[in-house]
């Protein structure tokens, strides 16, 4: 394997491949140019918040990334094998990359239970006992043990997005993308929504969170990843990208979407962060 | 204008023993109708750009020509390339085929209804196409094509009764028969009606049912 992208280095040991590796990765819609050469590593274990405006490309690289979406130039690894050809079916990326969606479809004619356990016993070919036994203990996890036998429609927004979850974790994936969780959500049902995301975050899970939630990213994130117009334009820890962004791209995007909560996050952590970070 | 009815009491059973076989014969239709347009309706919207160009010559050459036409080319036309079909056999057929055009455009629209989240969901969980459509989307589409599936089955009822030019004993030939004996044509016809706008309206009244039904469960 190329070690071009070393920008994280794995440690002693070369054989642990990051999750994620993105490699100039292009994608266009027509005329459109999309993302325009896009490199990202994501190690095991991290978890990256991705912002950015909206238009920018994230959740096109997001699906790019599960391979919604034939990509045009570049290549993505997961786990160090390649994954933008033809050679990987649903199955694989099925069963490595979970994805959480805006909109959470879920499949509003089966119960909650039927949705968690459709997949694992078609795909992951467990049989009915213990795909419910593992559907249990997720929706344990997800605080709606007791809405197994409910229909999604009988669910609010909050416990949608839950479930999805849920049903995303019954498929035992090593990735998880979650596409803007809570940007369909009543104010009021962000906050059970991105507990449940802070969760999975401490237990280990490798994540790319693309949102909005400009707080909830720099509470749970290792790192953030700024894109703008089709490019990263700017990774760093959160501390660093929310104190003291170096492109004034960032900056603005951040002073857009934090002045109307009245934060500045500038304050907080103040210059030590932005002496230090390189 | 005198109405005489009593003229065809004595031959109201006959009528109804073609009634019967107009309900046997549109809910045979309706069934293979749904049946193989489902699968019309599938190949319409499937990734596979040739099997969408099949059916949707398909469903158009079904829907731009007469059924009559369609039964005729069955009944008539096949023998000449040595297939001869007894008439129940080719009516049955061909009202399933013609019905199949019509039930294959309600597929497509009850299939391209379902909202695409629920494909992206699939994907993502890993299920091929096969397993998304039975498993996700046929079973909701289906929810959407219930009434428009309800209303060919209404519509056969009465197309049905073209069955009678090839002498299938079904209610309108049967009419026809009741009134070369009595020669009572407008009482025959008016009660032929009759028993089809009831054959008609019960089935449409009954799937209303079925339909709220459905909705709730
Ligand atoms: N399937 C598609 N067909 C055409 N254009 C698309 C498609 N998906 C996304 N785009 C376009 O690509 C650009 C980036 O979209 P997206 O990745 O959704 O941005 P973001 O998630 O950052 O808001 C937008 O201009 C959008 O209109
Ligand atoms: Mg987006």
């Amino acid at each position: 394997m190329s070690q071009s992208a070393a920008s994280s280095a794995p440690p002693a040991a070369g054989l642990i491949q990051p999750a994620i590796e993105v490699r100039r990765l292009h994608k266009s819609f027509g005329k459109l140019d999309v993302l325009k050469g896009v490199s990202l590593t994501v190690p095991e274990g991290e978890v990256v918040s991705v912002i950015g405006p909206s238009g920018s490309g994230k959740s096109t690289m997001a699906r790019c990334i599960c391979r919604r979406e034939e990509i045009n130039k570049g290549e993505i690894f997961l786990y160090g094998k390649r994954v933008d050809g033809s050679n990987h079916s649903n199955r694989d990326i099925a069963r490595l990359v979970g994805m959480i969606f805006q909109q959470f479809n879920l499949f509003p004619h089966l119960s909650v239970m039927d949705n968690l356990t459709l997949s694992p016993i078609n795909i992951r070919g467990l049989s009915k006992e213990e795909a419910v036994e593992n559907a249990m203990g997720l929706l344990k996890r997800v605080g709606l043990e007791e809405k197994k036998d409910a229909r999604p429609g009988e669910l609010s927004g909050g416990q949608c997005q839950r479930v999805a979850i849920a049903r995303a974790l019954a498929m035992n994936p090593k990735i998880m993308l979650f596409d803007e969780p809570t940007s369909a959500l009543d104010p009021e049902l962000v906050g059970e929504v991105l507990d449940v995301i802070a969760d999975l975050a401490g237990s280990g899970m490798t994540m790319m969170i693309i949102t909005h939630e400009m707080v909830f990213a720099k509470e749970v994130s290792d790192r953030v990843v700024f894109m703008d117009e089709g490019n990263i334009m700017e990774q760093g820890s959160p501390a660093k990208i929310f104190s003291c962004p170096d492109a004034p791209r960032t900056r603005l995007f951040l002073q857009r979407m934090l002045a109307p909560l009245g934060k500045d996050f500038s304050g907080e952590s103040g210059s030590e962060a932005c002496g230090h970070e390189s | 204008m005198n109405l005489d009815f009593s003229a065809i009491t004595p031959y109201l059973h006959m009528l109804l023993t073609g009634a019967k076989v107009t309900l046997q014969a549109s809910l045979l239709a309706v069934f293979f109708g749904s049946v193989f347009g489902t699968l019309v309706g599938a190949m319409r919207v499937s990734p596979i750009a040739p099997l969408r160009s099949v059916a949707a010559a398909y469903i158009y050459t079904i829907r731009g020509t007469p059924l009559l036409i369609q039964l005729f080319l069955i009944y008539f036309g096949l023998p000449s390339l040595g297939l001869n079909l007894p008439a129940f056999a080719a009516g049955i057929i061909g009202l399933s085929i013609n019905s199949s055009g019509y039930v294959g455009e309600i597929v497509r629209g009850g299939i391209e209804a379902v909202p695409k989240g629920q494909w992206e969901a699939s994907k993502v969980l890993g299920l091929s196409y096969i397993k998304t459509m039975r498993f996700i989307i046929l079973p909701q589409a289906i929810r959407n094509m219930l009434p428009a599936i309800g209303n060919e089955f209404v519509t056969l009822i009465k197309e049905s009764s073209l069955l009678s030019t090839l002498a299938i004993t079904e209610l309108t030939m049967v009419g026809q028969q009741v009134r070369s004996v009595t020669y009572a044509s407008f009482e025959t016809f008016i009660a032929v009606g009759i028993i089809y706008l009831v054959m008609t309206s019960s089935t449409s009244l009954l799937l209303q049912y079925v339909e709220k039904k459905w909705q709730v469960g």
